[in-house]
């Protein structure tokens, strides 16, 4: 989306009145689970990307990547400029950058999104009528789409700071060391810029419990993400040993965490009860979960991926796999898999389609699903409550 | 020329020695007189550039008017015993590494581990002693409460978890390997780990700040993050311009250091009284310390190595960044404005710079700078009630001038 686009924005944000209030009961709109529901025969990208602006729609506008105080701000530009210098460089912030203007164009901010889509279908809280002073467009407080922004940063922050490396790490393949030390400093200022922003508009927000919500969020999301770099593959590709209940609990951390508790916070934003807020939190929770399974299922699942596709030995089906298998098993396995040291993921990958972890970790995304459309029954049905529920099946259907 | 209008040696109380006998002053005769006044215009008039170009800047054109009378400050009017303001404030502060402790725990053992590495006890916890005396001395202004708030005391935790956090990035930022006489985290541990400690540290100081329910104390302490971070930005760039520079300069400081204890200071009378008088005279102490406490540090820099033993630092010039010291010598040797742009990364350049500034009357300028700060921070403080606690951070501005490290 580009600045033109965005400063056009509050006259495109025309009045669209309040939601449409039907009268619903629990037990005549019940959603169907995952797996049932029969839809769109495309594949899994298109139909995606058709979920997604379907529901952007519904929220007003397109997802933006940044609030227009950050676009406009020295220090982005000044951003821009040092990352740059990093063109031609190994530094991982490079490979960060591109993901994130790539993502922006597609509009994939998944997790604003999803805060606004349930901000939506939550509508304003029945019993607590002191915010109408707040102005609500497309059926958002402008609070919550501020929300949906600090959720967006604090995520993008942590994806910056994920792309630092260990200076005594680092191999001569990697380049010169001042590109990788120029490449930490610039990476550590950006997310402390993206956070410092984030900081500040929660204290805009003027509500301490939000503000609670979201730096527990970050907390969480830090452990997660530490987790991520203990557990990567060490030597000879032999990763932790952690068994499926660690790996949701670490998984919960560095990809449940923030959705949860932006979506609860929403709700507490417009002053829900405990138990919407509750509802809120499972829905962001188990999403998460199944998003982020479904993404580690792709090596596993397509039909035609090139041999020298690489995946994540710390992901769900892997861990299943060694799960079933016990660990000496595993170990022998990656041995064989390995020729002079350097591991042959096509054969690997074939050894662990044979397994049994593939197809249970297909179960589990799709336990996270229930789960999650279980949490929405408990909304009244709208537009946006049926974007939510399309997301879900979007993320949990792998035929 | 150097040590003629005042002395700042280490350990002395500070004292504006041969100030009050008049070869500093306009109005003084004889060629002596003639002498220094003639060398006082040039840094007049460049101080007066700078304060134009810096209105924030307590104006310190009007120097050469008042006299030194800050020894005349009021010192116990209080009457009551005089402590070592660390101590007084020590007495509230008990348990603060124990408590910032349990704001870090986590399950994670050695990302907790990390995160705890400078929260020993064995820092000097200078921004935690500032925020409860000047709570204290908020308190007793108000209503004669000798009491800190519970309110109070977390945001003197608060204050140290984020400088704290601030510190583990620079010191990724600046690939440091020591700090308090131990190694770095990013050292011991990694640049990864080290950020995500940092980030860590951040995140608790901000749930705490949450817990503590006061939205406007939220809004002015996550200005102190903002401001730390554009700080770091500042120092990113640098201006052409040698007015510029100073200006640049004053800001950076400001926002690096200055800005986290104006705001603690801020926030603790916000929440111990409720006159906008009195926390605006708190924000005003702390901008000027902590302006002064930097300016020190930054002559500390070139000078806490010619007296000891021990091997140079100029850590700044390495870093290719030119603090006061060095702005200042830039005006009697223009030769160093090419080094200063270029940010000393030239073999020899750093030696040469160190060479020009103490060759130069660029240290004294400097803290004759810190001093006025000082001055001004006093002159705030004043305006409280009398009490130990005021004292004590009268106190302590003084301590931020005579300090040696």
């Amino acid at each position: 989306m580009n600045l033109q686009q965005l400063l056009r924005l509050p006259r495109y944000l025309g009045a669209s009145g309040p939601p449409l209030r039907r009268w619903w009961s629990p037990s005549l709109d019940t959603i169907p689970s995952v797996g049932s529901w029969r839809g769109q025969s495309s594949r899994s990208p298109a139909y995606w990307n058709q979920v997604v602006s379907e529901a952007e729609k519904i929220v007003g506008y397109p997802t933006s990547f940044m609030s227009l105080r950050c676009l406009l701000s020295d220090e982005l530009s000044n951003i821009a400029m040092q990352v740059r210098k990093l063109v031609g460089t190994q530094h991982p912030l490079l490979t960060t950058a591109r993901e994130l203007v790539h993502d922006s164009r597609h509009n994939l901010q998944l997790r604003g999104l999803v805060v606004l889509l349930i901000s939506k279908a939550a509508g304003p809280s029945s019993v607590n009528a002191s915010c109408q002073n707040y102005d609500m467009v497309s059926g958002i407080y402008s609070c919550q789409r501020s929300l949906a922004e600090i959720t967006e940063l604090i995520h993008t922050a942590l994806l910056v700071h994920r792309g630092i490396v260990n200076l005594n790490e680092l191999q001569s393949s990697d380049g010169p060391l001042k590109d990788m030390q120029f490449g930490n400093k610039i990476a550590i200022l950006s997310g402390d810029f993206l956070l410092a922003n984030a900081c500040n508009g929660l204290a805009l927000l003027q509500n301490t419990k939000v503000v609670e919500l979201l730096a527990s969020a970050l907390m969480d999301l830090v452990q997660g993400v530490y987790h991520e770099n203990s557990t990567s593959a060490k030597e000879n590709y032999i990763t932790d040993d952690i068994g499926i209940s660690t790996w949701k609990e670490q998984t919960f951390l560095s990809h449940g965490a923030l959705l949860a508790k932006s979506c609860q916070a929403a709700m507490e934003l417009a002053k829900h009860d405990a138990e919407v807020q509750d509802m809120a939190f499972q829905y962001g929770k188990h999403m998460a979960m199944s998003h982020k399974i479904n993404s580690d299922l792709q090596p596993f699942i397509k039909e035609k991926t090139s041999d020298s596709m690489t995946f994540n030995l710390n992901s769900a089906p892997v861990v299943l796999h060694q799960e079933f298998l016990g660990r000496d098993l595993w170990i022998k396995q990656i041995r064989e898999a390995q020729e002079k040291g350097i591991l042959d993921y096509a054969k690997l990958r074939e050894t662990i389609k044979a397994g049994k972890g593939v197809t249970s970790a297909i179960d589990l995304c799709r336990y996270h699903g229930n789960k999650a459309l279980a949490a929405l029954e408990s909304f009244p049905p709208s537009e946006a409550r049926s974007a939510l529920e399309n997301i879900v099946f979007a993320v949990t259907r792998f035929s | 020329m150097a040590s003629r209008w005042w002395r700042w040696r280490r350990g002395c109380s500070w004292r504006p020695a041969g100030r009050s006998s008049g070869p500093g002053s306009p109005g003084g005769v004889g060629p002596r007189a003639a002498a220094d006044a003639r060398a006082q215009m040039p840094y007049f008039h460049f101080v007066k550039r700078l304060t134009s170009a810096f209105p924030n800047v307590y104006s310190i054109s009007r120097f050469h008017h008042t006299t030194p009378a800050a020894c005349c400050h009021s010192k116990t009017r209080s009457g009551e015993k005089y402590t070592d303001p660390f101590k007084l404030g020590w007495r509230d502060l008990k348990g603060l590494y124990e408590d910032i402790r349990k704001e870090l725990l986590i399950s994670t053992t050695e990302l907790k581990e990390m995160s705890e590495y400078y929260f020993d006890g064995k820092g000097k916890a200078f921004r935690p002693i500032i925020v409860v005396l000047m709570a204290r001395a908020c308190n007793i202004h108000h209503n004669n409460s000798r009491d800190v708030q519970a309110s109070q005391r977390s945001i003197a935790l608060i204050a140290e978890m984020i400088h704290t956090a601030s510190l583990v990035h620079d010191d990724v930022i600046d690939d440091a390997s020591s700090r308090r006489g131990k190694h770095t985290v990013n050292k011991i541990w990694g640049e990864k780990k080290a950020v995500l400690a940092g980030d860590l540290i951040l995140s608790a100081a901000s749930i705490a700040l949450a817990r503590i329910g006061n939205t406007t104390v939220i809004s002015i302490l996550t200005q102190v993050i903002e401001d730390l971070v554009r700080g770091e930005f500042l120092q990113l760039g640098s201006k052409q311009n040698e007015d510029e520079r100073f200006a640049h300069y004053l800001e950076k400081t400001f926002k690096k250091t200055a800005s986290l204890i104006a705001n603690s200071c801020k926030a603790v009378s916000i929440l111990g009284c409720p006159d906008p008088v009195v926390h605006e005279i708190a924000y005003q102490y702390g901008k000027n310390v902590g302006i002064a406490f930097q300016l020190i540090d930054d002559v500390l820099d070139f000078t806490s190595c010619s007296d000891q033993m021990g091997k140079p630092t100029s850590a700044d010039l390495k870093l290719g960044l030119a603090t006061g010291p060095v702005l200042f010598a830039s005006q009697q040797f223009p030769e160093m404005n090419a080094m200063i742009m270029r940010r000393f990364n030239l073999p020899g350049d750093v030696d040469r710079a160190r060479q020009y500034v103490l060759q130069s009357d660029g240290v004294q300028q400097t803290t004759y700078l810190a001093q006025r700060y000082c001055h001004e921070a006093i002159k705030e403080i004043s305006k409280l009630r009398p009490s130990p606690e005021r004292d004590a951070l009268i106190q302590l501005s003084e301590i931020v001038l005579t300090r040696d490290k």
